[in-house]
């Protein structure tokens, strides 16, 4: 290949990169447009317009921009934020299995909500929610590469994770029992599942604050990330300090997800599809993963938060359930793919 | 279970008073009690159906409390687990002075009870289990209507052996429904009774009849949901009904369940003065509590359409 040929190709790639950022940016408007023009009430587009810049019936005024609107920048925020981190993770300990739900940082987080739940601490709409979520995720994370150490294989992570998730789920249990609310179990039940239904603004002025700093750490460590690919000692040598890039990268991913599954609940998987749904468009940069990564997020959380409202069912559908049903089949398809790295991470 | 019943039976016997009176009368006023006393226990050891009525345990929050309005003290041998609940339970103060069951078989096999009053919907198991081993157990279902509570109210009179006590409360709760009556404005309001996370009970509930003796339209009807159903918060704005009823005022949203009532949504057409406010202690269990919950009811309706 001669140096002309290689700057086109270069060339090519970047055009690429850039339509198809361009093209998720595109669907996560349409995406959010349809998310606002569905629900039980059924309103035309038209109407849905109007109503959303303050025009049309008082009734569907607060409709679209006090239900829809609230539920809708959650989904892309939330979205946004599982994929940036899974692509962070991926990026951090070069390993394209990593995704904070695999990790239990959503186990995690739910735990600390739920302990403010359970023990009546405080109102589920007050900062003391996403405080504790964060807290505990960031526990969590920060325990799951204690444990599993600074080279772990494959298997060591999702092992550890696998342990951290089920101590959590255990602990909310627990927890759950010592409540004096009546309905606590029920609540907590529904919740853990994962929903984005009735959320008001309320719920959004407590979670994104917490969600745009976190992805603010994210983004602002993209150059590392690209670095690292070369490996530790390499980065270092190009003044990547690796123990602060880990701390920064947990504590993002921390204060996204905790603000996140306190407002949701644990959604799940999100973080481990959508740099992967990214990467043959895109490239195996993990610094130019991130942002495409996250729209990829959006997308699939608005698409299925939309799905939930559509699919027929006598009680609505958790998206939790939804995102975790097309998750784990799609995580089982990468550990078959992946399965001479495991098996090498085992010897 | 004996002590139980001699410390009830001496309590109310007012003691001699102090100081002033001589020893003469209170030596006196003690022998009387003694003998009055003793002629008690040899009544009832002779003639246990003369002045003992059945020993009783509740298994069920709301059989608790019918229970506790009409049987004797000494006749309550335990209450279920929710029966101090004051959320649940609107005799939760006066169950503070029995015990509480673990809901389970085992405390009831050994309390040995005459009666085991229980809910016909919860605890299969345990309830094949305390009748197979030879207690009596008298079923209650949930009832939807006022004229099958007072039938409920006079089923309790008769399994604790004082329906006079029944027929007395059920005459309490139709003079409520008298007074309710009287005010029945001209206008049927629509309300929507909303519980947490937007579960509307349906028209053959409690609630629902409630309603209607007030004059009031249960707007649940619109939203087709006759056995009750979750509406979303869009269909409630949608219905645009008179008022809501809830069963508790303020702004503390202590789970997501109860956040839903809070929407900024729903507070935005339905602020404190729409909103008919009626504890859920008033209206989960049929029984005598109902007389309390339609004068309340009237009360709200008075504020809310002032």
């Amino acid at each position: 290949m001669s140096v002309q040929d290689f700057a086109l190709a270069t060339e090519v790639a970047a055009r690429r990169r850039l339509g198809a950022t361009v093209v998720l940016a595109a669907l996560v408007v349409l995406l959010v447009l349809i998310s606002l023009g569905i629900g039980p009430v059924r309103l035309s587009p038209l109407r849905v317009i109007e109503a959303l810049f303050g025009g049309g019936s008082e009734v569907a005024q607060v409709i679209v921009r006090e239900i829809r609107l609230p539920r809708t920048i959650l989904a892309v925020a939330i979205g946004g934020m599982l994929g940036l981190s899974g692509a962070a993770l991926q990026g951090l300990l070069r390993n394209p299995l990593a995704a904070p739900s695999l990790f239990g940082a959503p186990q995690a987080a739910a735990f600390g909500a739920v302990l403010v739940i359970s023990l009546d601490l405080a109102d589920v709409r007050s900062y003391a929610l996403p405080v504790a979520a964060i807290i505990a995720a960031f526990g969590s994370v920060f325990a799951l590469l204690a444990i599993a150490g600074r080279n772990a294989g494959l298997l060591i992570l999702i092992l550890s994770g696998l342990a951290i998730s089920s101590f959590a789920g255990a602990a909310t249990a627990l927890v759950m029992n010592l409540s004096s609310n009546p309905f606590v179990a029920l609540e907590i039940a529904f919740w853990l599942l994962g929903s984005l239904e009735d959320r008001s603004f309320q719920h959004v002025a407590i979670a994104l604050p917490f969600i745009i700093a976190g992805a603010f750490i994210l983004l602002s460590q993209a150059s590392s990330f690209r670095a690292l690919t070369l490996g530790e000692e390499a980065a270092q040598s190009l003044g990547v300090d690796v123990g602060r890039l880990r701390l920064l990268v947990i504590s993002g991913v921390a204060l996204g997800v905790g603000g996140a599954v306190a407002v949701t609940g644990s959604i799940g998987f999100i973080g481990l599809v959508a740099p992967h749904l990214m990467r043959p468009v895109i490239g195996h940069d993990p610094a130019r993963l991130l942002v495409p990564s996250a729209l990829a997020g959006s997308a699939l959380l608005l698409a299925a938060d939309i799905a939930v409202r559509i699919i027929p069912a006598t009680s609505d559908i958790k998206v939790g359930v939804l995102t975790s049903i097309i998750g784990v089949p799609f995580f089982l398809y990468l550990i078959k793919r992946e399965r001479r790295a495991l098996g090498g991470g085992v010897a | 279970m004996c002590g139980q019943y001699r410390r009830n039976l001496t309590a109310p016997l007012p003691l001699a008073g102090e100081g002033e009176q001589s020893r003469r009368g209170r030596q006196r006023y003690s022998f009387l009690r003694a003998l009055t006393f003793a002629a008690l226990m040899w009544l009832v050891s002779t003639s246990p159906s003369l002045a003992s009525g059945p020993r009783i345990v509740s298994m069920n929050v709301c059989s608790d409390q019918l229970v506790l309005s009409l049987a004797d003290p000494y006749q309550i041998l335990g209450l279920s687990r929710f029966a101090r609940d004051a959320w649940q339970s609107w005799a939760a103060d006066a169950a503070r002075h029995y015990p509480v069951l673990s809901g389970g078989a085992e405390d009831v096999l050994v309390l040995k009870p005459d009666v085991v009053v229980v809910s016909r919907f919860d605890k299969r198991e345990t309830r094949d289990l305390l009748q197979a081993n030879g207690l009596h157990l008298v079923e209650f279902t949930v009832p939807r209507t006022l004229d099958e509570v007072k039938a409920q109210i006079r089923q309790m009179g008769d399994v604790v052996q004082h329906p006079d006590r029944a027929n007395a409360e059920i005459a309490r709760l139709d003079a409520a429904i008298v007074r309710a009556r009287a005010t029945v404005t001209a206008h049927h309001y629509r309300v929507l009774p909303l519980e947490r996370r937007g579960w509307v009970p349906g028209e053959d509930s409690l609630v629902s009849s409630l309603l209607t003796e007030v004059g009031l339209t249960n707007a649940a009807d619109e939203l087709g949901f006759r056995a009750g159903g979750f509406a979303s918060l869009e269909a409630i704005v949608k219905l645009r009904p008179d008022f809501i009823l809830v069963s508790e005022a303020g702004d503390r949203a202590e789970d997501e369940g109860r956040a839903f009532l809070l929407h900024p949504a729903l507070e935005h057409f339905y602020p404190p003065d729409k909103r008919i406010v009626l504890p859920e202690r008033l209206t989960v269990c049929g029984g005598v509590m109902l007389a309390d919950a339609l004068d309340r009811l009237t009360a709200e309706l008075k504020r809310v359409t002032r």
